[in-house]
């Protein structure tokens, strides 16, 4: 875990005193509601469904179990009891009450946390791999470079106010589990003979135009990473488009200069400022490595002595299998603490759950746990001799469904409950497919699966890559879903040192199957595509992706619409009763 | 009443306004007496005449014009001594344009002078204008000016080292 410096207290302080005046000055009436707006979302402030809606960062998604408690007891004092983690390693609170969020602010700064840029045409939280520091295959820790990217990204006075929201990812390892090829900018650390570096990809994105990032520079060695995304930034903050926030993205400005001019300028632009005082010194990358407190692993543990006397449990195995991931230190383990539970909005957490895993981490894990993108938790260092035990502790708290990686561990946005820009629900709409895939065994059988659902457009359920993806749309006032196949959020493993183009980071954008479905119609949609995929599937070893991806999406879309119940949503009117 | 006028901040301190905006509707160039601020364009098209003219003039730069485009020195030294500022537009507070701008002039045409931010100027704005390149301000109406000298200081750490610490030049 980063430990803040001084500085980095009395800057988040200073926005915490900031942004009080601010509510003040709206609240007393000089600072009109259009001033206000932005600069509240700049803290990630939104005026939701219900009430205010505050989203807390937590970058990179690193917390510590006193911050865990402390977002417990901001869920109890000024929210109704729970949070919800989004999909960019960020918590939202769905109840505050405005007056009180300075104060909720003051609080999260005594635990060095903020509301920073979580919202907003700006700079936002940068994201990374959920397994960054102990993934087996990581090239670069990539959480050192998190942190000097939310430096430099922090209260950056020239990118407050940029065309449009603006969403960095990093990603360490061999294995891309950050998603570089569907944020703005992407960044793939490599080692070459030259020194540590990295690839970088520009102009991906999800939303309305959902599109794979271009590969704009192969190598960009490490000490200029920061002046070189200034130099991207200076060229979209200038030439991005303002006229239409729905291609105000900086995908539609590379896509319209094409990615070879936009790479020009960029270079243009970096010759300017590429040696000047924001290039990262040796010095700098220490300093800042040197205030992470690194967890000290006991190095006498071997792998084989740790996991005994329970392989017969067979709740206990199915855990194993799904829940736990491989560390890059001998006798110890990730654990994924699942947050789909059947029944409880994906992403969803309790006070009381958030005080037990804080006790659990501090017990188990250093006292550290992460926020994945997928909307669960992570014990990064657990020892493996004491998963049992940890295990037995989770699932007492209903949070040890085996489901990571499979089709119940559903990623979804909050949608049409809390979201007033949905056009759909979508927590019922997991609920029903959780309740349909409710036989473990055969959500095993079926094997890795990612299924991820948006209310809208803006996709922040990342719909577009999940393998199936579901999304809400609004038809004539109604609630219809469209699927989408195929969508990945990253490739197969690829080598860090060969030069090959990876032209979108391995990424995919799900296509369409066929009109849209009616919200009770859903699973049974999911129910024909796993009958299919199981029906087509050479073996246990060909997942759902690889199926599409050997014979596209034909088979899956001339069974979904011949299937005898799903037939009549083709004419909407005769599905909702001819009203 | 009178305070209601002094929204300009320089040098640290509140001071009254007394430029004017060039309207290029009528004529090419404004008449030859003092305060005038003429649009970038204006300039470009009339930059022999600017230079003979007996009082110098301020320049203002909307927040899309494209300096891209020009010479790294076309801003030179015969030009500079008829150039009183140069002024970037915010039509909105949310255009950002005018920080990027600011900061191609000062670093990569190496304009010196005063770089004045105008338009939605807002108290909440001033510190990241002052840290890009901007030393003086006309804050835009309703909002106190006076705050806006104190916003001077909302932050006294940053991040980005190739950026202006923003400090009262008064002090
Ligand atoms: S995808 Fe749409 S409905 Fe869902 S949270 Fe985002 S904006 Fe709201």
């Amino acid at each position: 875990m980063y430990i803040y410096s001084e500085v980095d207290q009395r800057l988040v302080e200073q926005r915490v005193a900031q942004f009080k005046d601010q509510t003040q000055r709206f609240l007393n009436g000089s600072l009109s509601d259009d001033d206000f707006r932005v600069l509240r979302l700049q803290n990630g402030l939104y005026i939701q469904r219900h009430a205010p809606m505050l989203r807390v960062a937590i970058p990179y998604g690193m917390l510590v179990s006193e911050q865990l408690r402390t977002l417990a007891y901001i869920a109890r004092r000024w929210d109704k009891g729970y949070g919800h983690f989004s999909t960019r390693q960020n918590i939202q609170f769905n109840w505050p009450v405005l007056k009180d969020v300075p104060e909720i602010l003051a609080k999260l700064a005594t635990v060095q946390m903020h509301a920073i840029q979580t919202s907003g045409n700006c700079i936002r939280n940068t994201t990374t791999d959920h397994f960054a520091g102990v993934a087996s295959d990581e090239i670069v820790n990539p959480l050192i470079w998190c942190e000097i990217i939310r430096q430099w990204s922090m209260l950056h006075p020239e990118f407050a106010f940029l065309p449009r929201k603006f969403k960095i990812a990093v990603s360490g390892a061999v294995k891309d589990r950050a998603a570089v090829g569907v944020h703005d900018i992407g960044l793939q650390a490599v080692r070459e003979s030259k020194g540590v570096g990295f690839k970088i990809w520009v102009g991906g994105g999800l939303g309305r135009t959902p599109i794979v990032g271009k590969l704009i520079n192969p190598f960009v060695p490490w000490s200029d990473l920061l002046t070189y995304l200034q130099a991207i930034l200076r060229v979209y903050n200038l030439h991005g488009r303002r006229d239409n926030k729905y291609k105000a993205r900086i995908k539609i400005l590379v896509k319209d200069i094409t990615p070879e001019v936009f790479t020009q300028q960029v270079n243009q632009q970096w010759d300017l400022i590429k040696n000047g005082p924001d290039k990262v010194t040796l010095e700098q990358v220490q300093e800042i490595s040197n205030r992470f407190s690194w967890p000290q692993y006991d190095c006498s543990l071997s792998d084989y002595d740790s996991i005994k006397n329970c392989k017969e449990n067979q709740k206990f195995n199915r855990w194993l299998r799904t829940n736990v991931h491989s560390h890059k230190v001998q006798g110890y383990a990730s654990v994924t603490v699942s947050l789909k539970v059947s029944g409880v909005p994906p992403g969803d957490i309790t006070a009381d759950q958030m005080d037990a895993l804080a006790d659990m981490s501090e017990k188990y894990g250093f006292g550290e746990l992460r926020v994945s993108h997928e909307q669960n938790l992570i014990l990064a260092d657990v020892e493996k001799r004491n998963l049992y035990l940890l295990w037995q502790e989770l699932d007492l708290l209903n949070l040890a469904t085996p489901n990571i990686g499979l089709i119940t561990n559903i990623i979804s946005c909050p949608g049409g409950d809390y979201c007033s820009l949905a056009n759909a629900v979508s927590i019922p709409v997991a609920a029903a497919i959780q309740q349909r895939f409710d036989d473990l065994d055969f959500v095993h059988e079926i094997g890795e699966l990612d299924l991820n659902l948006s209310g809208c457009v803006n996709a922040c359920g990342h719909h577009h890559i999940g393998h199936i993806g579901i999304l809400g749309v609004d038809k004539a006032g109604e609630e219809w879903y469209q699927i989408t196949i195929g969508g990945r959020q990253s490739g197969a493993n690829q080598k860090n040192n060969s030069n090959k183009d990876f032209s979108s980071g391995g990424a995919a954008i799900g296509r369409v199957i066929g009109p849209s479905f009616a919200r009770d119609q859903i699973p049974q949609v999911i129910s024909v595509l796993i009958k299919t995929y199981i029906r087509l599937r050479d073996s246990d070893e060909e997942r759902f992706i690889d199926v599409v991806d050997r014979l596209g999406i034909e088979p899956f879309k001339s069974d979904v619409y011949s299937d005898p119940t799903l037939t009549q949503p083709i004419k909407h009117k005769e599905v909702i009763g001819g009203q | 009443m009178v305070s209601n006028h002094v929204r300009l901040i320089k040098n640290g301190r509140l001071e009254l306004d007394i430029w004017r905006l060039f309207d290029a509707t009528t004529q090419s160039i404004p008449p030859h007496d003092s305060h005038w601020i003429v649009k970038f364009d204006t300039w470009k098209q009339n930059i022999d005449e600017f230079q003979l003219a007996k009082y110098p003039i301020a320049i203002l730069i909307s927040s899309d014009s494209d300096l891209s485009n020009l010479p790294n020195e076309f801003l030179h030294d015969d030009l500079l001594l008829g150039i009183e500022f140069i002024a970037i537009d915010f039509p909105n507070y949310t255009d950002g344009r005018g920080y990027s701008l600011a900061q191609l002039l000062r670093n990569q045409y190496g304009w010196r002078g005063e770089l004045r931010a105008m338009g939605d100027v807002l108290i909440d704005t001033i510190h990241y204008l002052a840290r890009c390149g901007f030393d003086s301000f006309l804050v835009k109406q309703g909002h106190d000016p006076k705050l806006a000298l104190k916003a001077f200081e909302a932050f006294t750490v940053h991040y980005q080292r190739s950026y202006l610490k923003p400090e009262l030049a008064s002090e």
